[in-house]
């Protein structure tokens, strides 16, 4: 068992696990983010599964809960909550450098865990790649034809509407409530920030799932939102058609993994000597 | 009684250091502590805040708490295939003398939501439980199998999560998020939950349509509160949504107070 339990932060009010591989190899540790209001142990456990296996591989990791989510308090300082999520995971970076003697960190978040990774990803150096899940997207031309043209063509939708009257149809198109939800910031901002990210010689990983198709239903749509940045070797882009939003199937979560391990030997790999198997 | 509650200390602890904790601590001596028995599943993630809150709400009321996760579960080691209902009892009373020793007193009351307050229950002999608080705990596990494969089955087609139905195989092995096992699923099948040995307080928060006797498990049936409104443990729509109960916090505390 290489987890520890960490109480730790500017006011001793972050809760954390850290995994460190038996034989500390790669420089460059992975720090991960709530998602929504779920403790850091993830939606179903993700977060365990996948720092575990991270730990594996090489890579130290630390799983933690930012100021008043999960088992963290509040830190009693006056902050914008920019500026909160920014001191939060500095204080999780100094903590993995210290235990872990890493110099670079990835960070990793689902939802508002993408934003706020996000968040940070574009002010803080230390940051050296991100994996942004269901991170920040918008309905574009091309989703708005992708969802509407299948739906005029579909004689069996028109049947129903008409047999049921427009009430029904309505209420069908209702998006559901999303179980948590990424506030918007204006589209021209996050594609500048994704450019200067890149600039920055940042690697960048997003994944976004079938389960926020009400606003996002094909890969192309990642250059659609974003532009010619999205085409650079230093981003990766994946669209998971078939899975939901927080992967609620252990065989979608054990892909997500391996995605997740391969982009980072890919991009960060861990020097051979030290690689555990 | 009143003390201010230092922060809680998460810790491993067990064996081999296998078993994560929180402890929350009070100042002045306590003459009881308790430990907080998770439920299994999503409903351990959904419950998170509200054993967090009671464990808050207990502390600032002087008593010592522990919050643990089973192996195989939350931050312990293990994976989720590892789940095993004896292993889950063993961890109770491996958790119950963890908490003797850093509140120092023998006195320790048991809380658990659904399966956690069963697994309070089926530990109570050994774990030496002064008291037991059960919320909604499972008495007949077949009962709740069959609850959770057809959860399971409706989530194979839930429009609002996957863009297309799932194959059966994608959902096959799996309650709501994680994996199950025979042993596992034979474990809690053959389930059929006892009177504990130890003063037992169900609260009740089922919906009233489904069936329950707590009179087997209680005997007094004074020892039944009922809280309002209804828990929605099995709806699919809020299968991620925190549960969250001011009622409930109240009546342990209470509970609790009064066992002094």
């Amino acid at each position: 068992m290489h987890e520890r339990a960490f109480r730790f932060g500017r006011a001793s009010h972050l809760v954390g696990i850290a995994g460190i591989p038996a034989a500390i190899a790669s420089e460059t540790g992975v720090v991960l983010l709530n998602a929504g209001l779920v403790h850091r142990i993830g939606p179903f456990r993700l977060h365990v599964d996948l720092t575990r296996r991270l730990n594996a591989l090489g890579y130290a990791t630390l799983r933690f809960d930012l100021s008043t989510v999960g088992d963290s308090s509040s830190s009693g300082q006056s902050q914008t909550k920019q500026e909160q999520v920014c001191a939060d995971v500095d204080d999780a970076m100094r903590l993995l450098a210290g235990e872990a003697g890493c110099t670079r960190f990835v960070l990793m978040g689902l939802c508002s865990g993408a934003q706020n990774a996000h968040i940070v990803a574009c002010t803080d150096p230390k940051v050296a790649g991100a994996i942004f899940l269901d991170g920040y997207a918008y309905r574009t031309i091309g989703y708005r034809f992708r969802y509407y043209v299948p739906k005029i063509f579909d004689m069996a939708r028109w049947r129903r509407m008409l047999s049921r009257g427009s009430q029904t149809a309505t209420d069908k198109q209702k998006d559901p409530d999303p179980v948590f939800a990424v506030a918007p910031s204006p589209r021209d901002v996050v594609r500048a920030d994704f450019v200067d990210m890149v600039a920055r010689g940042m690697k960048i990983f997003l994944i976004y799932s079938g389960g926020i198709s009400n606003y996002f239903n094909h890969r192309r749509q990642f250059r659609e939102c974003f532009g010619p940045v999205m085409s650079d070797a230093r981003v990766t882009t994946t669209f998971v058609r078939e899975s939901d939003h927080t992967y609620i199937l252990t065989g979608d979560r054990h892909r997500l993994v391996e995605r997740i391990e391969q982009w980072l030997s890919r991009n960060f790999p861990v020097p051979a000597v030290g690689t555990s198997s | 009684m009143s003390a201010r509650p230092t922060p809680e200390l998460p810790l491993y602890f067990g064996a081999n250091r296998e078993l994560f904790g929180l402890f929350h601590p009070v100042e002045a001596p306590a003459s009881h502590a308790v430990l907080l028995c998770a439920p299994l599943g999503q409903d351990h993630i959904r419950c998170h805040r509200i054993y967090r809150q009671l464990a808050n709400a207990l502390a600032a009321d002087g008593t010592p708490v522990l919050r643990f996760d089973y192996f195989g579960t939350g931050d312990s080691a293990g994976d989720s295939e590892d789940i095993d209902w004896d292993r889950c009892v063993d961890d109770t009373v491996e958790a119950a003398n963890e908490l003797r020793e850093r509140a120092g007193t023998d006195r320790i009351v048991a809380f658990g939501a659904r399966l956690g307050g069963s697994i309070s229950v089926a530990a109570s002999a050994e774990a030496r439980f002064s008291n037991i608080v059960a919320w909604d705990p499972v008495l007949d596990g077949s009962v709740y199998v069959a609850r959770m494969d057809a959860l399971q089955k409706s989530l194979r087609t839930d429009s609002r999560r996957f863009m297309s139905p799932r194959s059966e195989s994608d959902v096959a092995g799996q309650w709501i998020g994680f994996a199950t096992t025979t042993r596992l699923r034979c474990q809690l099948d053959e389930l059929r939950l006892e009177a504990a040995v130890a003063p037992t307080m169900v609260l009740d928060s089922l919906a009233d349509a489904s069936p329950h006797c707590w009179g087997r498990l209680v005997g007094d049936e004074s020892m039944v509160r009922r809280l309002e409104p209804a828990t929605p443990w099995d709806d699919l729509d809020r299968l991620e949504v925190a549960i969250l109960s001011r009622p409930l916090i109240q009546t342990v505390t209470g509970h609790v107070r009064g066992t002094h």
